[in-house]
């Protein structure tokens, strides 16, 4: 955390070339979203795994993720199990005949 | 008083205050945003039509999130110029992350502006035409025998709006004085004859003392019937009828106009003819409506080339089973970028840039019977779900954009002289701008490929 001149100095070009990373990888996403992998879903698979990828970057490097301190990843802890929560509330949708087909298209049935 | 823990560290926290605060509210807005994204997996696997993809404009997109992105290094570098005690670089980096926070709701502005202004037609088979309506947007022509008032929501001045002179009867939409320049006719210098043979305007005087009259009399309406032939030419968006049919049209103050519907066809621009929900796209409804048989051939060509490109990409795969193939063959964009498209486009040039709003194009106009349309809508939240998610979750991410603007710009203007006298409370304060800003961008992040590209 002890951020001194000197060491943000060194990490200013770190900063440059996230930023350079996240635009190639915008374009990259762009480009895979016209290519068909066969299924719609390989195409989700693919582009949220990039999506996920530079959400990564940008919270471990621009927001210094990497080196914080214990009390913030306990707050995050919690926020991501409850998104995580969130985010999987949809496998309920099985049991729900309005949603089924939706749900079928997207994962196939089972 | 001095604010305790704005740049050391609280002992038992082991961070200084600003700091917890807002990733307490970060927490809370992953919270918010992640309930959305949630709304967002359940709209889409409920939906009933073909969810859009590539619908809105990509390259807006892309340059916006180009734009977050860049923002996101600059508010870096600004807190990185205080550390450093850098002020050029810090003052810069902040200024111009500003600068991108508005650009990025500029280039919203007209995306926004584009979906409002474009519409979707639903015919009764199915098949969506996309396009634009004329300035002077959907209209009713309508020619009055008589017009009942009822006193109780009368309102005169709203629907005598529309009033014209009587249109000729097979005029359609394209009588001479259709469109916009259709001239209204002042309140005043309408005459109409009620029942008991007396000549009134509806003008606020003549309207008080007929509704006076009514009321001695114990009545609660009136018919009146003009004394020359007048029309009305009655725009349905923004809603202004409560019912129509041949013979009626009923305002939304309770007036009914009685007499003959002239025309009410729908003038559209068209853009897109989406075929995917139709039966059969060859027997779709569009093709009667384009009249001119090109299109159909145009449709054909491009249909072709790209079941000649899945055989080759997929080969033994259904057709038919693959959203992509039905997305490229079955909805087929006037100003599409396969040759066929590009063809009947009568070879106008066809850029990079051939679907920015500053792009003019000529489209096909056509006419659309109302009996042939199911509904039709701009691209609202009312079209469907997808347009409702986009609407909600990239308004509340507007908003997020525009209070990070307006909190840098306080940074700049008042906390800028703290550079000299206290710069780790600035660093501090520019720090915690910061992370929001990156929240910001990170939500875009996954917001750009799934209601872009996905």
């Amino acid at each position: 955390m002890a951020n001194s001149p000197e060491e943000v100095a060194k990490h200013v070009k770190t900063y440059l070339k996230v930023g350079i990373a996240l635009l190639f990888l915008t374009a990259v996403t762009v480009w895979l979203s016209y290519v068909d992998f066969g299924t719609h879903s390989r195409n989700m698979t693919i582009g949220l795994a990039v999506a996920t990828f530079k959400t990564s970057l940008v919270v471990l490097i621009f927001m210094h993720m990497n080196h914080e301190r214990p009390l913030i990843y306990k707050f995050m802890l919690f926020s991501m199990l409850l998104l995580g929560v969130m985010f999987t509330l949809f496998v309920f949708v099985r049991d729900d005949g309005l949603l089924l087909k939706g749900y079928e298209a997207v994962f196939g049935k089972h | 008083m001095e604010i305790p823990y704005t740049v050391t560290a609280r002992p038992d926290t082991g961070l200084w205050n600003a700091k917890i605060g807002v990733w307490l509210f970060l927490a809370s807005e992953v919270m918010l945003f992640g309930g959305l994204f949630s709304s967002y997996i359940f709209l889409r696997l409920g939906a009933d039509y073909f969810w859009p993809i590539h619908e809105l404009n990509v390259k807006m997109g892309c340059f916006n999130t180009a734009v977050l992105i860049g923002s996101s290094v600059t508010i870096v570098m600004a807190w990185a110029g205080v550390k450093m005690r850098n002020y050029k670089m810090y003052f810069w980096n902040l200024l111009i992350t500003i600068l991108c926070a508005f650009l990025f709701l500029s280039v919203k502005f007209f995306e926004y502006k584009a979906k409002i202004e474009h519409y979707g037609v639903v015919l009764k088979d199915g098949t969506i035409l996309l396009g634009h309506q004329p300035e002077e947007g959907y209209r009713y022509k309508f020619n009055a025998d008589a017009v009942t008032l009822n006193f109780k929501e009368a309102d005169p001045a709203y629907f005598m709006r529309y009033a014209t002179k009587a249109f000729a009867e097979h005029g359609g939409a394209h009588d001479e004085h259709g469109g916009a320049a259709t001239p209204t006719l002042p309140i005043e210098g309408v005459k109409f004859k009620t029942e008991d043979g007396k000549v009134t305007t509806l003008a606020t005087n003549d309207f008080l003392s007929l509704k006076a009259a009514a009321k001695e009399a114990k009545k609660d309406s009136v018919k009146l019937t003009p004394v020359e032939p007048i029309g009305f030419n009655v725009q349905l968006l923004p809603q202004r009828l409560a019912s129509h049919s041949d013979k009626t049209l009923a305002f939304l103050d309770g007036t009914v106009v009685e007499g003959k519907m002239v025309s009410d066809k729908m003038e559209l621009h068209v853009d897109v003819i989406d075929t995917r929900a139709a039966p059969d796209a060859d027997k779709s409804m569009a093709w009667a409506i384009m009249k001119d048989a090109g299109w159909k051939h145009a449709f054909d060509e491009a249909r072709e080339e790209h079941l000649k490109k899945f055989k080759e990409s997929h080969p033994g795969d259904d057709p038919m089973k693959s959203d992509h193939y039905l997305r490229e063959a079955l909805r087929f964009e006037i100003h599409g970028e396969t040759p066929a498209a590009h063809e009947a486009n009568h070879k106008q040039g066809l850029g990079f840039f051939h679907d920015m709003p500053w792009a003019e194009h000529h489209y096909p106009t056509v006419q659309i019977e109302a009996k042939d349309i199911q509904r039709w809508s701009n691209f609202l939240p009312k079209w469907n779900t997808y347009y409702a998610i986009y609407f909600t979750i990239t308004g509340l991410h507007g908003a997020h954009v525009l209070a990070g603007a307006l909190v840098m710009l306080y940074f700049l203007v008042f906390n800028s002289r703290w550079f000299k006298t206290d710069p780790e409370h600035l660093a501090n304060r520019v720090e915690t701008g910061g992370l929001f800003w990156h929240f910001v961008d990170l939500v875009w992040i996954f917001l750009f490929p799934l209601l872009y590209l996905l």
